[in-house]
């Protein structure tokens, strides 16, 4: 278990200058002889959130079932807040954990489960208690601290999760696809909670989700993983900057398409131009390869497709880069895997 | 919070943890009312039978040990079931809930976890033992009899239940479902019970005594039977306590020592780094088969040893009687050795036909249906009281034979037979025989009226918390 005393000190310091408090080496694992993980590395800072992206089947819930103990790696280690894996019930007292598909005790309250789940880390039962009122209060669950757990929404149950995941003060937490069956509003909330868990808490996320979009503006870091190894990891903005991208894309209001299509046509590096989903207004503008050095690079494309469209009057609704997004990321490097 | 602090106070409580398990599982098995569900069917269950055994045993059809050693067989059967059903959802249950992993979570080690489901899951067995004294002390009535069958079916029924617990949490530990565990714990439980089943030409002999001695079920069965009924001697039967005792190990050995540090999220054993676990409980499994043959080589069956014209007489006090179904009819018969030689041996029995023709079995109207005389000096008599216990209303002839001992293998003896006493029973119903009934209705009434109560309780402690 990681003291309050740590904790302060994880919240105190810069979480780029901070040693790993999270750090996989080579861990392997296969089913019955099939390979399920091939060769997992990775390191986390102690307050920054790891997302943890995979199509399924890709290793992601057995990855995190072996960095929270509850499956033995075939090979490879790690180590928690500098505790080996060969120690998990210490590892255990070192992180907490929401898995995807958590049951709870339907005749239990909020703050019964909170203070049991406590003593089970050494605390004494008012201790336990207290903390569990803490956490409650954390996940916004006061109000409902002492109604039967069995009478919770899917996302006060995430939320009751999430605060038991963090009733040992952990060093890292394990959120298995948290905002799993939320609705928009749930999702945001979670998010917003999960950001205030690793910045206020010092604490190190590693957040397992499906939502590209999710992992894109809560995550500081991210690990895709295909067919059971890693096809890319650092901070978000390196691993987007890995995807090719050779064009634009550009909204602009239905009546001024064909003005928009002219314009873009006479630009220096512009390739052709498509339009895409019939009556949205959008135009796909592929480039010319500048690596040819045949045509300007395109970064000063994109300023000059910008400048035409502006001094032509002609509203500007969206403009994206391609390959900007961590969900085409996403798709190429998974694509190629399977290949 | 210190770390410090932590560690060293969480490494004092870890060692309990089994005690957070067992409270929570015990809350949830309570206040949850499913244990008090089972205690109160049971108590239904157990409240007719006594009921039944009562009336029965006011028509003279069932003696009082009888009845303290079926009272007791049924409470230790339900004991096993419930055992069973609980132990069968303890693991296999979480697992379908999802709520085995946030425990696989926690610092507690997966023992700990196990010794706590297993102690919950036992938990039921002493109220039901409890719940069976009363109705056994007031069927009974006899203190030296309720004490002796209690002391025994106590021990026994605790051996079996902790046995019983011990396996259906295996099987829990190795199933993918919760459905299949408890499906699978009741086959193996059939299987305890087959060989009480087979024709009884199956269940005597060398094979049939091995069937019985070693399972554990049916040879706790007999020891409760020839201690409690039979006035057989502890020390005598004691051989058959070995199947129930090694069951017992065996099952704990296995859940202990070698399985329960394995306790992982999917059906079966994770591989442990623990070499001790692994040795301790292979240990335990490997002593098994020594002990069976060592209880083998000290259980031996018991041999039983066995061994001329008269003019014996033999002659009853009256002529006819008239009684109601649960009364006793005394009687007393006079033999005579009216001849000028000392006579043989001699067998006296009573028998009994309904003069409607219909089939009685003598066996259900008296205990002592035979007594034995020894050889009568000429002009010498003996007298002999018989009861007999009307037990069905109808009209019947009660007669005597006197049967001297034959002189040799290739002779013969002539029966002598009394005249007839005509017995004519008509019916009698009691409301409350033994006085049992109260304790038959009230025991049921008073557990549905505490689980209705805890209920109530829950809900309004739920609805304060809402609002």
């Amino acid at each position: 278990m990681v003291s309050e005393n740590d904790a302060a000190a994880r919240r105190a310091s810069d979480p780029l200058t901070q040693p790993p408090i999270l750090e996989a080496e080579h861990l392997q694992k296969a089913y019955g002889g099939r390979p399920a993980l091939r060769d997992l590395s990775f390191s986390l800072a102690p307050g920054r959130i790891l997302g943890f992206l995979g199509p399924n089947g890709a290793g992601k819930t057995t990855s995190i079932r072996i960095l929270t103990t509850i499956l033995e790696p075939d090979a490879g280690h790690f180590a928690v807040a500098g505790v080996s894996s060969r120690y998990p019930e210490r590892i255990r007292s070192r992180i907490g954990v929401l898995p995807e598909s958590q049951g709870y005790p339907k005749e239990m309250t909020g703050i019964d489960y909170l203070t049991y789940f406590g003593r089970h880390y050494g605390w004494t039962a008012s201790e336990a208690r207290r903390i569990g009122w803490a956490l409650l209060e954390v996940v916004g669950l006061q109000h409902r601290a002492k109604s039967l757990i069995g009478s919770y929404s899917r996302g006060m149950r995430q939320r009751l999760g999430i605060a038991r995941a963090l009733v040992n003060d952990p060093a890292v937490v394990f959120l298995d696809e948290p905002t799993l069956g939320l609705d928009p509003r749930g999702q945001q909330e979670l998010l917003v909670l999960i950001r205030r868990i690793a910045r206020e808490r010092g604490a190190a996320v590693v957040l397992c989700s499906h939502l590209l979009s999710e992992i894109e503006s809560v995550c500081d870091d991210v690990v895709i993983l295909s067919v059971g190894q890693v096809v890319a990891k650092g901070s978000v903005t390196e691993v987007i900057g890995q995807a090719r991208g050779n064009g634009v894309r550009v909204q602009v209001p239905l009546s001024a398409v064909a003005q928009a299509e002219q314009v873009l046509e006479a630009l220096p590096g512009v390739m052709r131009i498509v339009p895409k989903g019939q009556g949205s207004g959008w135009l796909q503008v592929e480039l010319l390869d500048s690596a040819s050095g045949t045509a300007p690079e395109g970064d000063t494309v994109n300023n000059g497709i910008l400048e035409a469209l502006i001094q032509a009057r002609i509203p500007i609704l969206t403009f994206e880069a391609e390959g900007s997004r961590l969900q085409e990321v996403f798709l190429q490097l998974t694509e190629e895997a399977i290949r | 919070m210190s770390e410090a602090g932590i560690v060293h106070r969480g490494g004092a409580e870890r060692s309990g943890s089994w005690r957070l398990v067992l409270a929570r599982e015990l809350a949830d098995l309570w206040l949850g009312g499913k244990a008090m569900v089972l205690l109160t069917l049971f108590s239904i269950l157990l409240g007719i039978t006594a009921y039944l055994m009562a009336t029965n045993n006011e028509l003279r059809l069932i003696p009082i040990k009888e009845i303290a050693y079926l009272m007791l067989k049924l409470t230790v059967a339900f004991g096993i079931f419930m055992s069973l059903i609980l132990g069968a959802d303890s693991i296999s249950g979480e697992r379908e809930r999802g709520t085995l992993e946030g425990l696989l979570l926690t610092p507690t080690s997966r023992r700990q976890i196990v010794i706590g489901k297993f102690l919950a899951a036992l938990s039921p067995w002493p109220p039901a033992f409890v719940i069976a004294i009363p109705l056994i002390a007031v069927l009974v009535r006899e203190s030296q009899v309720v004490s002796w069958s209690l002391l025994w079916g106590g021990i026994l029924g605790t051996v079996l239940v902790v046995g019983v617990t011990g396996l259906a949490m295996l099987v829990s530990f190795w199933s993918s479902s919760n459905r299949t565990s408890i499906a699978v714990s009741l086959i193996t439980y059939l299987v305890f019970l087959l060989p009480t089943q087979f024709p009884g030409q199956a269940q005597t002999g060398a094979f049939g005594d091995l069937l019985q001695k070693w399972n554990p079920l049916e040879a706790s069965n007999v020891f409760l039977a020839k201690v409690i009924v039979n006035n057989r001697s502890v020390e005598e039967m004691a051989s058959w306590l070995l199947a129930p005792i090694l069951f017992a190990v065996l099952t704990l050995g296995l859940l202990f020592l070698y399985a329960s540090p394995g306790l992982r999220l999917e059906p079966g054993r994770a591989r442990t780094q623990s070499s001790w676990s692994q040795a301790a409980g292979l240990a335990a499994i490997a002593w098994v088969p020594v002990a069976l043959a060592l209880s083998l080589a000290i259980t031996h069956p018991t041999a039983a040893a066995t061994s001329s014209g008269s003019p014996v007489q033999i002659a009853v006090d009256r002529e006819w009687a008239t009684a109601r179904t649960g009364d006793a009819v005394e009687f007393t018969t006079l033999v005579t050795n009216a001849g000028s030689e000392t006579s043989p041996p001699l067998i006296v029995a009573m028998n009994i036909i309904n003069l409607q023709g219909e089939v009685v079995d003598p066996e259900d109207w008296s205990p002592q249906r035979t007594q034995s005389v020894e050889p009568l000096a000429p002009g010498a008599s003996i007298e002999h009281t018989w009861t007999i216990d009307a037990i069905l209303k109808g009209d019947y002839m009660v007669y005597m034979v006197v049967v001297p001992q034959p002189a040799g293998l290739e002779s013969t003896s002539l029966p002598v037979a009394s005249s007839g006493i005509h017995l004519t029973v008509t019916p009698f119903t009691r409301i409350n025989p033994r006085g049992v009934l109260p304790l038959a209705v009230g025991i049921p009434l008073g557990l549905t009226a505490s689980t209705a109560l805890l209920r109530w309780r829950r809900r309004r402690a739920t609805q304060a918390g809402e609002a």
